[in-house]
């Protein structure tokens, strides 16, 4: 069944593609080749999309966006991942092949890393209020060196509109 | 956030982030006299980060942390957690374990769906139901209290490897009795309520073709028409060994999920009888795990796991570079796509009145959406 799935989809495009165990599939792709593929599988049945996952690897200066789908008919997981330079952070939306689904995870992800993503017209803030840092799930971002910095000995400013000084 | 005046008859509403009225979470309600023109999830009063404080913790604690994924349902959670590390480091797991294991996460599942009961019950104005759902609810956590030492959070104890200590003395006795408990709470949840009818049928019908573009997982999905879950879909553990069904409902609506919700309680009480039944001797956590060691190197790779959780379809992407720590985890919640693309969708074009209806018979948890 995984080898099906694998065959047809490696007969369309050049990927590098393997079975890591039944059920599980993952694939490498291109970053040109990604919308593409994404609206080949959605036709052969990969109507689910589960999550999409951003991982910064820092030491090759890329971050890799993985989109993690299942199939309600062939029940198979499959992992598309593609690998985008971390200084020209832009990649196409899926908006158009998953939708709603799509969006709200390219948001979440957009905000987390930072990641452009082409076609999405809603990348607004959507868990941090008021936030002027950098992107903080990136690996650059030293979460405990930002809090000493900003907020250790200091007096929090946002108090004064609650409490009055006595 | 600044609310504005659009015309006489048009305004905005806040729905939440009260704490009894919707968790900490909050809708925007665009309003047109009675009827909600559009709907915008504000979400993030509870984002703690867990993905990245993840990267700085070794695996011991991680399983720690997960409780706190979703308060209503910790050991499920410990449990997508521990089956991601068990996975990259390929830990052979002991029979009893993966047997407690299941046994933990059903009284879990039990648990949280009865709470469910409760809030849509609170929010239809059956305060009875709430009150009621959440005294028999206290059944299992005295069960947890014996099992794992906490009541709510068991601070990780479906952990990698196996689970942390074995079941204590007499203890199947005393789940098969509070199971007896929960069958008498299903009796009295399953009376048909004109609270529950007047507020639920026909309330918020989600399609099918919509529930699978939105994301819908789990008892949403299933209320919609489609047959799935995970456990039977690629099943984990041992749920491969256990007899045990998959409701399914047409319509969609509000009244649906929330059956959907009975029956599944009944369905976990039979899982856990069988559970206790084959329930074999031996070790309750792995031998590399026996005696506690910081510094284990977690192999390079990734793994996706997925879990069905009350809530829906939960997964955990790790990915290791060969430390002791995980490189990258992403927690894909349900609630997530439950509480954002659908709750917006179901809300359009519904009346004011019916938004608790709509929105507790999603069965949400904001832990799990802001993570």
């Amino acid at each position: 069944m995984e080898k099906d799935v694998l065959n047809k989809i490696s007969a369309k495009f050049e990927v590098e593609g393997k079975i890591q165990k039944k059920q599980r599939i993952w694939i490498k792709v291109n970053k040109e080749d990604l919308i593409d593929l994404c609206r080949f599988v959605k036709e052969i049945g990969f109507e689910h999309l589960s999550a999409i996952s951003v991982t910064d690897w820092l030491k090759d200066g890329e971050y890799e966006v993985t989109y993690h789908l299942w199939s309600y008919k062939d029940k198979i997981l499959l992992t598309l991942k593609t690998r985008i330079d971390r200084d020209d952070q832009n990649i196409n939306s899926v908006v158009p092949i998953w939708g709603e689904n799509a969006q709200i995870h390219e948001r979440e992800m957009h905000e987390m890393f930072g990641v452009e993503f082409e076609g999405n017209n809603d990348l607004s803030p959507l868990f941090l209020e008021d936030w002027e840092g950098p992107p903080p799930f990136r690996k650059d971002f030293d979460w405990g060196k930002y809090v000493r910095e900003k907020y250790y000995n200091k007096k929090n400013e946002r108090e004064n509109i609650y409490f009055e000084e006595v | 956030m600044e609310m504005e005046s659009i015309s006489e008859n048009e305004y905005e509403l806040f729905f939440g982030p009260a704490h009894p009225g919707s968790g900490n979470f909050s809708v925007r309600l665009k309003v047109d006299g009675e009827r909600i023109v559009s709907a915008r999830a504000d979400p993030g009063y509870l984002h703690r980060g867990f993905e990245k404080l993840m990267e700085y913790r070794i695996p011991i604690q991680n399983a720690v942390l997960s409780d706190r994924i979703c308060v209503l349902e910790p050991l499920n959670w410990n449990l997508v957690h521990a089956e991601a590390v068990d996975e990259l480091m390929s830990i052979e797991i002991p029979e009893r374990a993966k047997y407690i294991r299941v046994i933990m996460a059903e009284l879990s599942r039990i648990q949280s769906h009865i709470i469910w009961y409760g809030v849509v019950s609170m929010g239809t104005g059956f305060d009875t139901g709430f009150k009621i759902a959440f005294g028999y609810r206290d059944y299992i956590l005295d069960l947890f209290e014996m099992i794992t030492g906490g009541r709510v959070y068991p601070a990780g104890y479906i952990c990698p490897g196996g689970v942390r200590r074995d079941l204590p003395e007499g203890a199947e006795e005393k789940i098969l009795k509070v199971l007896e408990k929960m069958e008498e709470m299903l009796e009295f949840e399953k009376m048909e309520n004109p609270f529950h009818l007047d507020r639920m049928k026909d309330v918020g019908v989600l399609e099918l073709k919509d529930a699978i573009r939105l994301g819908a997982t789990g008892p949403v999905l299933r209320a919609s028409g489609m047959k799935t879950d995970v456990r039977k879909d690629e099943p984990y553990e041992v749920y491969d060994k256990l007899d045990f069904e998959v409701p399914v409902r047409k319509e969609g609506d509000a009244y649906a999920r929330y059956w959907i919700g009975l029956e599944e309680i009944q369905q976990s009480i039979n899982i856990v009888k069988q559970a206790l039944n084959n329930l074999p001797d031996g070790d309750f956590i792995a031998k590399e795990f026996k005696k506690p060691k910081l510094a284990i190197k977690i192999p390079e790779g990734e793994v996706y796991v997925r879990n069905e959780v009350a809530r829906g379809e939960a997964g955990i992407y790790m990915a290791s570079d060969g430390g002791t720590k995980p490189y990258r985890v992403k927690i894909r919640g349900p609630s997530f796509l439950h509480m954002i693309p659908v709750l917006e969708h179901l809300l359009k074009g519904a009346e004011i009145a019916d938004v608790p209806a709509i929105y507790w018979s999603l069965n949400v948890c904001p832990a799990d959406l802001d993570r």
